[in-house]
Parts: structure tokens; C-alpha cells; sequence
């Protein structure tokens, strides 16, 4: 600081009116985070692109400008490539679908359940909570086993309470998502509950009684009020829910390692296998930033819907 | 708990009308607990037991059998992928939550041409999905020979700016008065930083440093392929490899998935409190 001072000083007749100087010292304090910023968010966006339009061999150390040759086989039927990133990228949308709405209603009446006093309201909250913070491989190994094809738990109850012969859970296509999404659901609900729980306790009690004075019944304090009132945690958690589960990645990787054929590999396990297992990084480049695009406008989309939500709360 | 006598009445004359809700949640508990119980209960079980039919809730020839070999496989070292975890975690958090906070200082309190430009700018990230860098990142560790290190698993994610807004948020609420009392008394702006702004954010940069964490300890993908030496595993992609080596020995299995997961319930039940309110404040706070 003083050296910057020193020259100020020397200049001219005495001057007591404020000069702006560009200070140093905030610079100073941004300049960890971003020299790892443009290291491993800006540069890796440019040195994708970069890959994606090269032919990269890590064996050979010319890489041949190929142009837009990888994002054109995603287009051109028959391709591997094409085949199976857009059947994976449905995969991943079907799940979204399928899910989403479970992962809403679900933490909805679960939050319901729980807003009101209750004996033991804190232990419930943990039990519907806690399996979230397992890893995505403990969730994994267990639900594979509990949807096993011989003596999974839940062929096992069923042979048991009905007598019913098992399910090729795993092995049958179509039928191989429902380890993935209970096994999801079971294990992210708790974090939206939460969220919903929050929001419940922000909604006043005398909505509620005023209506009950006017003989509303509980169904109608629902539709009428609740309802609405949480729309913008229901848009906040459909959002960041939704995003999630466009991220499907572990829970299909190790309860069905994508199978019944590639029936339930999601596009980011078809991603990585194109880059890592196949050593074929443009081409896995080039459908990162595919995949990367229809997140983004899917992205601002939501992002429009919740700017639109704020705005139309304060206006 | 310290509820007052009125309030106990009032809830205890509800109780009749609240036993179909309590009934439902315990169903629904049981429910949630089953598959954990099953995996405590399975990783005692002979391997005969765990496959037997009819199912067997409580192990009828309890062992700690499946414990003694999967700690002292020679397939991989749970132990050793703990420790991994936990150093790697911390690592991360540590760094982070210090990056973050350096970052959100300037942008939250002082005056600079830029200010605002950069502050969307980094925040614009959050936008970019991250499979976008995946692969430029991993050969970007390729070329810096960081494949099988732990640094693959801590520098990249250090980029993140989720951590920047949230401190960001909770630093510009700060009262001004605080800090022009200090400046008076002739602090610099790092002793302004370290004596008044951290110590009034422990809540929120505790929040972060969970958030960190527990993201840095759950991370499954980037550690999966960038690290593929037994020794230098994390917990989470450890244990698939025992998955993949111990499909049908279920016994065992379960014993690694308790181990696995004993970590993070421990974690749990000290931060409960931290993570819920965390989660509830950090996503609705506008």
C-alpha cells in the first residue's frame, strides 16, 4: 500500500479531495480461486471443444483436425455412437419422468406426515433423512441385493406374504427400473422432505383456522392453501430435483450396470465408457458437450421459471 | 424436552385422532429401516443363512466372520480407503471453505471495478453441467501425471463457486458499523477478515464445511476413473470393487457395505442438527 501512496504524495500542490486509485488488495484476495477457476472451469470448457473437434489418440501425439466429425455421428443413424447416446440420453429422460414426480409427492406427504407435533416427529425425520447420506455405492450394493433375482428381499417377501415365484428383477427389461427409481427414491426423499418441511413451518397457522371456522374440510385446507402456498419450494425442489436426475450415474452403474441390454445405462455411463473404456476421448468429448447443451437450455429454462416464480411473488 | 403443561394436554387429548398418522409413519419407518437392517443383520450371517429361505430376520448362528475377512483382504483395504476418504475430504474442505471465504470478502465488502462483473461471471459456472469438463479435465490430469493421486481428487473441484455465493450472501448482512470500528482502531482488511467477519459466519461456514465434506466423501464418478491403484481408492469406489469380486457372498458383501457406511451414519448423528437446518436454510434463503 504505501509504495502506491509514495508517487500520490509527490504530485503537485497539496490535494485533500479523495483520488480514486483501483485498489490492489481485492484483487489479491480473488486471485486463489481464480487462477483454479480459469485452471479447471474456463480452460477444461475450451480444451473440450478443442479435443472434440481433434481425432485424439493418446498414443499418437498428432492430433487431426476432424471438425465437427464426432457431433455429425451422434446424427447419423446407425453409428454406434448415434445408436446408443440417444438411447441412453431417453434412458435418463425416462427416468427424470418416472421419478421426479415420485421424489415430489413422496417428500410431500412424508412432510405432511411429520409438519404437526408427533410422538417420536424427531427419530421419524432421522429414519426418512438418514439414508441420503450413504454413499451412492452403499445404496447401490444394497438395492441390487435387495432386488436380487433369487433371494432378494423383496422376492423373498413376495414368495413369503403371497407365494408368489420370483421376479428377474435385474434381468428383465422394463422391470430393471424399479430397483433403480425405489432404491433412488428411498434414498434422496429425505433431503426434499426436509425442504418441505421448512417451507410448512413458514405457512401461517391462521390460514388454517380461519378456514377451518369456515368449515373447510383437512382435504380442502390442502387443495386451498398448503398447496399453493408451497408452490415455490415445489418449483425449487422439482428443479433441482429434475437436474439430479439428469445426473443418473451410480444408481444404474451398480444396480444394473445399464442392463438388461443398455436398458437402463444412463448417458453419462454411456459417456464415460465411450471416453475411458474405449480410450475414445473426442468422440466422448463431443457428446459431453452435447448432452452438456440440452442440460443447459433444460437449465435456463428452470432457471427462467424460478426468476418468473420471485418476480411474480414480489409483484 | 421442555414442554409446558397446556401444550401436553392438548397433545395428549389429540393422540386418539393422531394414531392412524403415527401407525402410518411406523409403517413407513419400518419401511425405510429395512433395507439397512437387513444389511447389519445379513453382514453376521453364515453365507448359508444369508441365502436361506425363509428369510432370516435376526442370524441364527451369529459370526464375525465376514467382518475378520473383509478387513484383512487382500483384495483391497477398507481401512486404508477410509483413511484415503477422510484425507482427501478434509483436504478438500479445509481448502475450500478457505478459498471461499477469501473470494466472497471482497465481493461482499468492498469496492473494486469488477465487482459485479466477476461475481456473475464465476456464477455463471453453475450453469455449465459438469460432464461438459469431464473429459478435458481427466486428460488435463493425464498430461499433469496426476492420475492415481490424491490431488486429482481435491484441485479440480476447488474451482467450485456454490461455496463463494452462499458466504457471499451471509458476509454482505453483516452490519458495516463492526468493521468501521475496527478499521478505526487500525486493522487492516485481513484482521477485519479473520477477527470480526469469520468469527460472525461460523454458522454458515460450518454449513459449507458439511456441505464440502459430505460432497467431497460421497464423490463416486471422478474418483472411479481417475484413480484406479487399490491403495489410493476412496471408500466409495473401494467397496464396488469388492461388489464386483464378492457378487454372490453376500455375507461379505454386507459386512463391507456396514463398514462402508458406518462413517457416514457417525457423521450423521453428530451433524444432524447442522445438515438439516443447513440443507433448509442454504436452498430457500434468497
Amino acid at each position: 500500500m504505501t509504495i502506491t501512496q509514495a508517487p500520490a504524495r509527490t504530485t503537485t500542490a497539496p490535494a485533500p479531495t479523495p483520488r480514486r486509485r483501483v485498489p490492489l488488495e481485492p484483487y489479491l484476495y480473488l486471485l486463489p480461486h481464480a487462477v483454479l477457476f480459469f485452471l479447471f472451469t474456463v480452460y477444461p470448457i475450451g480444451y473440450g471443444l478443442y479435443i472434440s473437434l481433434h481425432r485424439w489418440d493418446l498414443l499418437n501425439p498428432v492430433k487431426t483436425f476432424v471438425g465437427s466429425e464426432f457431433y455429425r455421428n451422434l446424427f447419423t443413424p446407425g453409428t454406434p455412437q448415434a445408436d446408443f447416446f440417444w438411447k441412453t440420453l431417453w434412458n435418463t429422460t425416462f427416468f427424470t419422468i418416472v421419478s421426479v414426480p415420485l421424489l415430489l409427492i413422496a417428500a410431500l406427504g412424508l412432510a405432511l406426515l411429520l409438519h404437526r407435533p408427533i410422538f417420536g416427529r424427531t427419530f421419524f425425520r432421522a429414519v426418512f433423512f438418514m439414508p441420503g447420506i450413504l454413499t451412492v455405492s452403499v445404496m447401490g450394493i444394497l438395492w441390487r441385493w435387495m432386488f436380487d433375482n433369487q433371494i432378494g428381499l423383496v422376492n423373498a417377501a413376495r414368495m413369503v406374504l403371497a407365494s408368489a415365484p420370483p421376479i428377474p428383477w435385474l434381468s428383465t427389461e422394463g422391470l430393471a427400473w424399479v430397483p433403480i427409481v425405489v432404491g433412488t427414491v428411498w434414498w434422496t426423499v429425505g433431503f426434499n422432505m426436509t425442504l418441505y418441511l421448512a417451507a410448512l413451518g413458514n405457512v401461517p397457522v391462521s390460514l388454517y383456522e380461519a378456514a377451518s371456522l369456515d368449515g373447510a374440510t383437512p382435504w380442502q385446507s390442502l387443495r386451498f392453501i398448503t398447496i399453493p402456498l408451497l408452490a415455490p419450494v415445489t418449483l425449487f425442489v422439482f428443479v433441482t430435483t429434475a437436474l439430479a436426475s439428469f445426473q443418473l450415474f451410480g444408481q444404474s452403474l451398480l444396480i444394473t450396470n445399464g442392463g438388461p441390454s443398455r436398458s437402463t445405462q444412463s448417458v453419462i455411463q454411456y459417456i464415460t465408457e465411450e471416453g475411458f473404456t474405449n480410450a475414445q476421448y473426442s468422440s466422448a468429448a463431443a457428446m459431453g458437450f452435447a448432452f452438456g447443451l440440452i442440460m443447459l437450455i433444460f437449465t435456463a429454462a428452470q432457471f427462467g421459471l424460478m426468476a418468473r416464480d420471485v418476480k411474480g411473488d414480489e409483484g | 424436552m421442555t414442554t409446558t403443561a397446556p401444550v401436553r394436554r392438548v397433545r395428549r387429548r389429540r393422540m386418539p385422532r393422531d394414531l392412524p398418522r403415527f401407525l402410518l409413519l411406523c409403517v413407513l419407518a419400518i419401511i425405510f429401516l429395512a433395507p439397512v437392517y437387513w444389511m447389519i443383520s445379513t453382514s453376521f450371517k453364515t453365507e448359508a443363512d444369508a441365502i436361506s429361505l425363509p428369510v432370516q430376520w435376526i442370524p441364527s448362528r451369529p459370526t464375525l466372520d465376514n467382518y475378520r475377512e473383509v478387513l484383512t483382504s487382500p483384495d483391497g483395504n477398507i481401512l486404508r480407503w477410509t483413511g484415503n476418504s477422510l484425507y482427501v475430504a478434509l483436504a478438500f474442505t479445509v481448502l475450500h471453505v478457505a478459498l471461499c471465504a477469501l473470494t466472497a470478502y471482497p465481493l461482499a465488502r468492498m469496492r473494486f471495478p469488477g465487482r459485479n462483473a466477476w461475481f456473475w461471471f464465476i456464477l455463471s459456472s453453475l450453469m455449465i453441467p459438469g460432464i461438459v469438463t469431464l473429459i478435458p479435465t481427466y486428460i488435463m490430469m493425464l498430461n499433469f501425471n496426476w492420475i492415481n493421486s490424491y490431488h486429482a481428487l481435491i484441485w479440480p473441484g476447488l474451482s467450485g463457486v456454490f461455496g463463494v455465493f452462499l458466504l457471499r450472501q451471509f458476509f454482505m448482512g453483516i452490519p458495516r458499523e463492526l468493521e468501521e470500528a475496527a478499521r478505526l482502531d487500525g486493522a487492516n482488511s485481513l484482521q477485519i477478515l479473520w477477527r470480526i467477519i469469520l468469527p460472525l459466519s461460523i454458522p454458515s461456514l460450518a454449513t459449507l464445511a458439511v456441505f464440502a465434506f459430505m460432497g467431497s466423501w460421497n464423490n463416486f464418478l471422478w474418483p472411479l476413473f481417475t484413480v484406479t491403484d487399490v491403495d489410493k481408492m476412496t471408500l466409495p469406489v473401494g467397496i464396488t470393487t469388492f461388489s464386483q469380486r464378492y457378487v454372490t457372498e453376500y455375507g461379505k458383501l454386507m459386512a463391507a457395505t456396514t463398514l462402508a457406511a458406518v462413517p457416514a451414519l457417525i457423521a450423521y448423528l453428530l451433524a444432524q442438527r447442522f445438515l438439516e437446518s443447513g440443507l433448509s436454510t442454504t436452498g430457500l434463503k434468497e
